[in-house]
């Protein structure tokens, strides 16, 4: 008889997450009601094409004005607003005379929290990576002009070899970066200087040396630099730590296929690896110690892997296709969304509450709505309808925020029940 | 005396379930249940007395239903509609991979995809076949029939070298596929199709072979180019494979030719047949022929009745099962995989992934 899993999918907490995909596309994903809420794809932005795969993304997801910064393959790369696709800038990463997009693809990217006093000015900053090592800090203005202004800084990152990673840490001063034949380094972003490069371990017994091929990296946690996970194509997760010493403090191995992600939880030292074949787990990084694995037919890679900030819910996406929301306690499937493409990255947006919309403007279907009550059938019927246009004053709520988005004046879209929090979430 | 009349009563009430129950089961069953005899011989007497009984009520009930039909045709009025049966394949699980007919994205993901430039004739397929390192017995007969069934199709030994370094020499040569078969105990086993230059690679268990040789009443195929037919690939996944062995054949939409193909696909396993078919005119009062398109769906055209197909087999016959779909070339260690088999998948019997 085959082993069968009598566990449904139960519902998942209500939660917006936006997927990228091979073929450029990015599709937002939410999920209403208190409980059981079933994820659907709510918005499908950008048309299908190869040439724009999206390569890396990274949201700046505040509660006023949230940015989501996308590297496509054709090198260019460019800066929407989460919360209806608008694309406010683009940036192209070629510089003159050097190899064409397709051989230095974009590897990392990072958009920098902006703080207060820049929001007059409007302006954000990236940090890209290419393959080849080309690390770039640049700072953008969000007028109509695509121009690049400002500072921009390029430094090569590695000599020789492919950079595979990228990371900033929640501090934004730190990077590390890693790669096929290139050890883990970490730059200080400030003065752009390398203060760290790692060192394999010793040769193990047998005096087999593998080559140096890390495959993805995280920082442990958001306020401290200074340990550094990363996974390699052999299939081990070592851990770094900078203050300490050259070589990974601790190392271990993880089934038989490249580690392909890695994320960490708010806590400090339970990591989530995911690798080429599918398999999903959870460590304690203090010891090692792995903790369990998600099981729930992931038959694909995992390429991302993201932790809701709030929520004790990760999302993961990989090239079958599917996202999958886990719980973490549990280690139980919540749901999953199949989404036709393969997908390269996942981020939530975390200023996504079910919450009541008071707007005046719209019919008197949103009075009937009351919190926590709806049931996801109601929400299927009403999410059509909620797709009108707005003004967007009207979006005032129990909480303290009202909306500021001068940046995306034409709402062409849809309305979304969405109150933003004043928080920063590290997404990257 | 409450309780002794109560006992009393109750063993009544006992006696009367006992024979109300007696009753139940005599009209249920009649018989005793096989299980419950230990003696063998008796024991095997009473299941033949079930089955023969059994038998003999399904003529019975086969008999009236055609007897229904007979008199309701002959009354002219309708029949009684045919009952379907459940197959396995009726009863499948909704699976919300299949490929929509009216699905962009699926277009354009079938243009951006690896097979895109051979399947729009940019290139013509030009496949290598080789083996694992030790190849014996029923390896090299394959393997040549392999060579008769796909064009353009060259045979390289394997020597030692590395898989990896063969997809190099491969793209060097500018081949567009690599098929390598894989022998355990003398007997092929596995199957490995690799795109070129960097597409997928889809390892599959083979089994069921049979040879040309061992076929009664067998053809030998011509060298007209194959048409190719793919059946039930229905899922995304499916449609890449189908895909993928589609980019083994020359393309040619409106071909007409003498021999044919199939890839049937059916709860997951694939079924690879190759026939050699003729079209003959003959008299007859109903027949339909069969015309075959070259590309996906198999047509079935009820033409006049004088043309008739008569198909010869020719070639192997054998099973695949997709074991594993892995993005790029062959790498076990480093590479992704866009879909395993993993036994935690088999949670029921009415899902299939292809």
């Amino acid at each position: 008889m085959p082993r069968t899993t009598t566990v449904e999918c139960p519902g998942c907490p209500p939660f917006r997450a936006l997927t990228f995909d091979a073929l450029g596309l990015i599709k937002v994903i939410e999920a209403r009601g208190k409980e059981g809420g079933v994820p659907k794809v709510v918005e499908r932005w950008g048309d299908p094409d190869a040439s724009k795969c999206v390569l890396a993304a990274s949201i700046d997801d505040r509660k006023t004005d949230p940015l989501l910064a996308v590297a496509r393959k054709s090198g260019m790369v460019e800066v929407l607003n989460p919360l209806n696709g608008e694309l406010s800038v683009t940036v192209s990463n070629v510089n003159s005379g050097s190899a064409r997009p397709e051989d230095d693809a974009i590897v990392g990217l990072h958009l920098f929290r902006r703080q207060r006093l820049e929001l007059t000015s409007r302006s954000c900053t990236l940090l890209t990576c290419t393959t080849k090592g080309n690390a770039s800090i640049r700072s953008v203005e969000m007028t109509d002009s695509p121009a690049d202004s400002g500072a921009s800084r390029t430094w090569s990152v590695c000599a020789s070899g492919n950079i595979s990673c990228s990371l900033v840490d929640g501090s934004e001063s730190y990077a590390i970066f890693g790669g096929k034949g290139v050890e883990v380094n970490m730059w200080d972003l400030d003065k752009c200087t390398k203060i760290w490069t790692g060192k394999p371990p010793p040769k193990n017994s047998l005096g087999i040396f593998t080559p140096t091929w890390f495959t993805s990296a995280t920082f442990l946690s958001k306020d401290d630099h200074r340990k550094v996970v990363a996974g390699t194509n052999s299939h081990q997760v070592r851990l770094y730590d900078v203050s300490a010493q050259r070589r990974p403090v601790i190392s271990f191995d993880f089934r038989e296929t490249s580690i392909k992600a890695v994320t960490e939880d708010l806590d400090g030292h339970t990591i989530y690896i995911g690798n080429g074949s599918g398999e999903l787990a959870s460590v304690d990084i203090r010891t090692g110690k792995l903790l369990g694995c998600f099981l729930g037919k992931c038959s694909g890679s995992i390429r991302s892997i993201d932790r809701h900030p709030e929520l004790p819910v990760i999302a993961s996406c990989g090239l079958d296709s599917y996202l999958r929301i886990w719980d973490i306690g549990t280690r139980q499937l919540l749901s999953s969304v199949f989404l036709k493409q393969h997908l390269t990255k996942v981020v939530f947006d975390t200023n996504f509450t079910e919450e009541v919309k008071h707007s005046a403007a719209d019919s008197a279907l949103h009075e009937a709505q009351s919190i926590g009550e709806v049931q996801s059938a109601d929400e299927t019927e009403k999410l059509p309808t909620k797709r009108k246009k707005s003004s967007k004053e009207d979006r005032g709520s129990r909480k303290k925020a009202s909306k500021d988005k001068d940046g995306s004046k034409k709402l062409k879209s849809k309305k979304r029940s969405k109150i933003l929090e004043n928080e920063f979430a590290d997404d990257a | 005396m409450g309780g002794k009349r109560k006992k009393g009563e109750s063993e009544g009430m006992e006696g009367d379930n006992d024979s109300k129950n007696n009753n139940k089961k005599m009209k249920q069953k009649s018989e005793i249940l096989p299980s419950s005899v230990k003696n063998k011989e008796k024991r095997s007497a009473v299941h033949a007395k079930l089955k023969h009984q059994k038998k003999v009520e399904k003529r019975k009930k086969l008999k009236a239903r055609d007897a229904a039909e007979k008199r309701a045709l002959e009354l002219g009025e309708e029949p009684a509609p045919k009952q379907i049966p459940r197959t396995i394949e009726n009863t499948r699980e909704a699976d919300e991979t299949v490929c929509m007919p009216d699905d962009e994205e699926l277009f354009a993901g079938n243009d951006a995809d690896e097979f895109s430039s051979i399947l729009k004739r940019d290139r013509t397929p030009k496949i290598l076949i080789t083996t694992c390192r030790f190849n014996s017995t029923r390896g090299p007969s394959f393997i040549s029939e392999l060579l008769s069934v796909i064009p353009n199709a060259h045979y390289n030994k394997r020597g030692t070298y590395d898989l990896k370094k063969i997809v190099e020499y491969a793209n060097n040569k500018e081949f567009t596929s690599i098929i390598v078969v894989h022998t355990n105990r003398r007997e092929p086993d596995a199957l490995l199709i690799i795109g070129l230059p960097d597409g997928p690679t889809a390892h599959f268990k083979l089994s069921s072979l049979v040879l040309r040789k061992d076929i009664k009443n067998h053809g030998n195929p011509t060298s007209h180019m194959p048409e190719l037919v793919l059946n039930n690939f229905t899922t995304r996944l499916g449609h890449r494979i189908g895909r993928l062995i589609q980019s083994l054949f020359p393309q040619d939409p409106n071909f007409r030719g003498r021999r044919v193909v199939t890839f049937h696909n059916q709860r997951d396993f694939i079924f690879f047949r190759h026939h050699r078919y003729v079209f003959e005119t003959k008299e007859s009062k109903q027949s339909d022929s069969k015309g075959k398109k070259a590309k996906d769906a198999k047509g079935e055209s009820i033409a006049k009745e004088k043309v008739v197909a008569r198909l010869q087999e020719c070639g192997p016959r054998f099973t695949l099962k997709l074991v594993s779909l892995q993005h790029g070339t062959f790498d076990t260690k480093g590479g992704e995989y866009e879909w395993v088999h993993k036994p935690e998948m088999d949670t029921s019997r009415r899902r299939f992934f292809l």
